[in-house]
């Protein structure tokens, strides 16, 4: 079966582009060797060098990809943490005892659940919020002897948010020894922490980076100059420097997406273990649920799996230039 | 066909290799080009492949001047080109048919279009049975006559073999002169590099004699 590829809608010059682009001289190699048919490939397909570079860029863009979900997750879990806080506020009733604070808390609570912009109201109970100040008071009868103030969590609607400061004046004109926290001090802190975490996981991606584009262009450059005897004859027989160039691009871009394809599937078979993973090694204690609160469930969405993806596309293309750049080379040294 | 004026060569800032080299070549000829060793000779070879450039002068092939020809068009004009190296440079992960088929693969010809060709030729030069073989399987005269062969199936204008007669005993020697004598009666013109008296003593061609960076024709 021979295999062809049509590109007649497209322009002329974008379709010969198209045309000789390595990518489709690649998926279309690719398909004429299912179809069974096709010489030996001018490059030599298994050399020696070419089987360490396929290893190097395997567990390079293995580390690229467990580096840069790693950050896309702490990037998710960052954001979908400060998400929580930002959409809650808490109202706190102080002043008042007996069934009159009751009385107060639920007319506070009703005043509330009639504004504008708010989705739900939680009173806390009075054991609710004794248990809040049990890890620095401790759980003994102290607690019903002090003057503990009542807290209301309140969860706003972030597409149509109230207007905080105009609720908080309204809460203090008609009820006294109430106040509203809207966490503002709490968040500039989480937002300075969660950027330092994003920014950190950043500086790492890119140390990897760096050092994956090093590590590939090295061993690139190393299996290039073993091709050299064929990069030569070419040459002698009359192939054009595009021809070469072409031929190398070709070996060197398959080696590339293999190679990428296996370091990404490795890192695919990490990110989908680790939940389990985490869920095995933490337990099932409070500081578990703590540790999984801070650094959020570890799980890749789609688009996490798409930068592996788009991992592979950068370490393949790198492949392919560092071999063009390598045949121009070679070249011109015989001219 | 090609002609080579005041042609000086030197290697960085060494003393120049060749000098004031002068001559010119007919279509059809058939010269030995020959020296004692160190003499310059493959140095010759490379400039009429175009794979060195001359320190000086100017070399015209096929009409064109060399000088400032741009990659695409040198590589169009070593087309015309057929050369046989000393080392055979054949490519080892290809079988003897493929490295043969190997100069019209790279003109961008179909398989279909030269599969007969390059199977007619192997026999012509005495490899129909080797056609699958590898090269690290082949002896030294059968690789010689393998990228004799390479260097003929694009139908040259010019072929230059570089001591294509230096890894074969005599009798083999012999046998590869008389393949490149047919060459040049299709119409081939032949340069060969060697030092090998014997073999330039079986025919009457002319000598292109390379003696202290100076050329004469004798």
């Amino acid at each position: 079966m021979k295999v062809t590829w049509k590109f007649d809608n497209l322009p002329g010059r974008l379709a010969e582009r198209v045309r000789t682009s390595p990518w489709v001289a690649v998926v279309s190699g690719l398909a004429r060797r299912q179809a069974g048919s096709g010489t030996a490939p001018i490059v030599q397909p298994a050399s020696v060098a070419g089987r360490a570079l396929t290893v190097v860029i395997a567990i390079m863009t293995f580390l690229a990809c467990l580096t840069s979900g790693a950050v896309y997750v702490v990037n998710q879990s960052a954001n979908d943490w400060f998400a929580d806080i930002a959409s809650e506020v808490t109202v706190q009733v102080s002043e008042g005892q007996g069934s009159e604070f009751e009385k107060k808390v639920t007319l506070v609570s009703l005043f509330l659940a009639k504004q504008p912009g708010i989705l739900r109201v939680n009173p806390l109970s009075a054991e609710e919020s004794g248990k809040l100040l049990e890890p620095w008071l401790g759980g003994s009868d102290v607690l019903s002897a002090l003057p503990v103030p009542r807290l209301i969590a309140v969860e706003i609607d972030r597409s149509s948010p109230p207007d905080l400061n105009a609720l908080r004046e309204s809460l203090e004109s008609n009820f006294k020894g109430v106040t509203l926290d809207d966490h503002r001090r709490w968040q500039a802190e989480l937002r300075t922490v969660t950027r330092s975490l994003v920014l950190g996981g950043i500086a790492v991606l890119m140390l990897v980076g760096a050092a994956t584009v090093a590590s590939i262009v090295s061993a690139t450059k190393s299996a290039m100059a073993s091709n050299r005897e064929i990069i030569e004859v070419l040459h002698f027989v009359g192939a054009r420097e595009r021809f070469i160039a072409h031929e190398f691009e070709k070996h060197f871009l398959n080696i590339g997406i293999r190679a990428g394809l296996v370091g990404a599937f490795g890192a695919t078979v990490v990110f989908l273990l680790l939940p389990l993973t985490m869920r095995l090694l933490s337990g099932r204690g409070l500081a578990a649920a703590e540790f999984r609160q801070f650094i959020g469930s570890a799980v890749l969405d789609w688009p996490g799996y798409l930068l592996f993806g788009f991992v592979v596309v950068v370490v393949a293309t790198l492949c392919m230039l560092t071999s063009r750049f390598g045949v121009y080379r070679i070249l011109k040294s015989y001219d | 066909m090609i002609r080579f004026e005041n042609i000086g060569l030197r290697y960085g800032l060494g003393p120049e290799v060749l000098r004031d080299v002068d001559f010119h070549l007919v279509p059809g000829s058939f010269h030995f080009l020959t020296g004692p060793s160190g003499a310059g000779k493959t140095s010759l070879l490379r400039m009429l492949f175009m794979s060195l450039r001359p320190s000086r002068g100017l070399i015209h092939l096929f009409g064109q001047n060399c000088s400032d020809l741009p990659s695409s068009e040198r590589a169009d004009l070593r087309r015309r080109i057929g050369i046989v190296f000393q080392d055979f440079r054949l490519l080892d992960h290809l079988t003897t048919w493929e490295n043969v088929a190997l100069p019209l693969r790279v003109f961008g010809e179909s398989e279909a279009s030269y599969r007969d060709d390059v199977t007619d030729l192997l026999k012509w030069v005495g490899l129909g049975a080797r056609m699958t073989a590898y090269p690290e399987v082949l002896s030294g005269g059968e690789k010689q006559r393998a990228a004799i062969a390479r260097a003929v199936i694009g139908k040259p204008e010019l072929l230059l073999a570089d001591e294509p007669t230096g890894n074969v005993d005599p009798a083999m020697a012999n046998r590869l002169l008389r393949l490149f004598i047919e060459l040049n009666r299709l119409g081939t013109s032949v340069i060969i590099a060697t030092h090998d008296f014997q073999l330039m003593d079986q025919c009457d061609a002319p000598r292109l004699v390379l003696h202290e960076g100076h050329l004469e024709i004798r």
